[in-house]
């Protein structure tokens, strides 16, 4: 009986600790990103169990009228006056296995199009982020880098 | 010995209490606030200038129409005469009421990272000859178009090198299987006509980039060696545009959407195609005959998303043929623009409207 409950026990205790670290490995992909063009800087947070991204920086904010860019190529009319500034273009992601969240979309505002999309974690500061259609082998992988906080 | 269970338990449940507290303070509703001035200067500078991150150019430019991944398409002119021998008095002429076919083509980007990308790309495209009368043909080289269509079988291998923010090498090579062989009647891998190209560009911006190189090429029909003059351009109202690889296509481009374009322009098309001297139909030992084809393709193609990434393209357009674009040589070798060299037959096509549809995915 005793050994019973310390086995028990035990097991909980390791499987707890797991999902622990599971979940501080995670959590790597929450923070600032910079996407490859210098453009924008992504804001990755979690979201229940799902990871999400939306742009908090633009390197141009305002259209050629000085207003504020919008969501004009989006294929839902109702969605291009929407802002592009906050959009959230990363969706869904859920982790799957070490430094790999799948399952989660990509929205490219050149374009208005949503796609697939996969994000690997290549070490602490670094991220490729691969957006497909259907298949993996259809798409496109951008490299996205983690902007520090202040120490 | 309850004690000590009670200790094991309590031990449990403060762990599980511990971690259940850290991993709910992770739990969000909505995103977080973020106040960028809480980041390092980097939040707003250029990623070029990030610790650790080279900055590489793209292989695109803002507004460019989009990469077919996959095309199924379907190629029609209307007829034309075909002549044959038109420089002697034997001239053969004959009408053809269409000349048609189905065009392929898979294109794969095996690699593509911002540091280098590789495309493979597959094709296949067909011409059938319809002649009006097939059973009154007597040139060899409609006997032999009428019996087997036009075959192209090509793969091709695309890689775009960034050197930085603003340099780009651009490689691209073509391994086409060009005859009017049949499937069960394959052509030998050793008439592979193989055509390459490379490019050093620069890309200025977002919306323009150009380049100069050479290229090995078969688009006027025999091998030749020429240079070649990349451009691609944006407006920046992004309204309208100019594609071009030249001598190959240029097109002008006018955006409606970014799911909607029309492409104003040129193509040369063309390659040598083996002809299989079936029934020594060209006489006894010519077993090393090349068709050179090659033909200018002035075109309007509308291009448009039907569904997400799948877009729909259709052309209308004037198909030219110019003169010594339709002859046949014996053997595949390098002839000039400015070559006298007499052709094994000659012969001329006339020009004629054409159609095109194709169903393609593109790429992201």
């Amino acid at each position: 009986m005793k050994k019973a409950v310390f086995l028990f026990v035990l097991v909980i205790f390791v499987l707890s600790a797991n999902a622990y670290s599971q979940t501080t490995e995670a959590d790597a992909l929450v923070g600032l990103w910079a996407p490859s063009s210098g453009k924008a800087r992504i804001q990755v947070y979690k979201k229940g169990d799902k990871y999400s991204g939306r742009i908090v920086w633009l390197k141009e904010p305002n259209d050629s009228e000085g207003k504020p860019k919008l969501d004009k190529n989006n294929a839902d009319e109702t969605l291009r006056k929407k802002p592009l500034l906050g959009y959230v273009m990363l969706k869904d992601f859920g982790y799957v296995s070490k430094n790999l969240w799948e399952n989660g979309t990509i929205y490219d505002p050149e374009n208005g199009s949503t796609y697939s999309c996969k994000i690997e974690l290549i070490d602490s500061n670094t991220l490729e982020v691969r957006g497909f259609i259907g298949v993996a082998i259809f798409g496109r992988t951008d490299t996205w880098k983690r902007i520090q906080m202040k120490n | 010995m309850k004690k000590k269970n009670l200790l094991w338990l309590c031990l449990f449940f403060v762990q599980t209490f511990l971690f259940a507290q850290n991993d709910s303070t992770k739990v969000e509703e909505e995103a977080p606030p973020l106040d960028l001035s809480q980041f390092s200067g980097e939040a707003e500078v250029a990623t070029s200038n990030l610790a650790g991150m080279k900055s590489y150019c793209s292989s695109k430019i803002f507004g460019i129409s989009p990469t077919k991944l996959i095309s199924i398409g379907y190629d029609y002119q209307l007829g034309f005469d075909m002549k044959a021998n038109p420089e002697t008095a034997g001239t053969e002429t004959q009408s053809l009421n269409a000349l048609h076919g189905l065009r392929l083509l898979a294109n794969f980007p095996v690699v593509s990272k911002n540091s280098w990308t590789l495309n493979i790309g597959a094709s296949y495209w067909e011409s059938n000859y319809n002649f009006a009368k097939p059973d009154e043909l007597r040139s060899p080289t409609m006997r032999s178009l009428n019996q087997s269509a036009l075959r192209n079988a090509g793969l091709s291998f695309t890689v775009f090198k960034p050197l930085d923010a603003k340099h780009f090498i651009l490689f691209l090579s073509n391994h086409d299987l060009n005859g009017d062989y049949r499937l069960d009647e394959f052509q030998s891998l050793s008439l592979l006509k193989h055509s390459l190209m490379g490019i050093f560009g620069w890309r200025k911006h977002d919306r323009l980039q150009f380049g100069f190189g050479a290229a090995r090429t078969y688009r006027v029909g025999a091998m030749n060696y020429i240079p070649v003059i990349l451009y691609n351009y944006t407006s920046e109202n992004r309204k309208w545009g100019i594609e071009a690889v030249l001598p190959a296509r240029a097109n002008y481009r006018r955006t409606f959407s970014a799911r909607s374009l029309l492409l104003v322009g040129y193509e040369l098309e063309g390659n040598s195609y083996h002809l299989r001297n079936r029934g020594n139909v060209f006489g006894a030992g010519r077993d090393d005959l090349e068709l050179r084809r090659s033909e200018m393709r002035l075109k309007l193609s509308y291009e448009r998303s039907l569904y997400d990434f799948l877009w729909i393209s259709l052309q209308a357009g004037y198909r030219y043929n110019w003169r010594n674009s339709y002859n046949v040589d014996r053997g595949d070798f390098f002839r000039s623009f400015f070559s006298s060299d007499p052709y094994a037959f000659q012969n001329t096509i006339g020009n004629n409207l054409f159609f095109n549809i194709s169903f393609n995915l593109v790429s992201p």
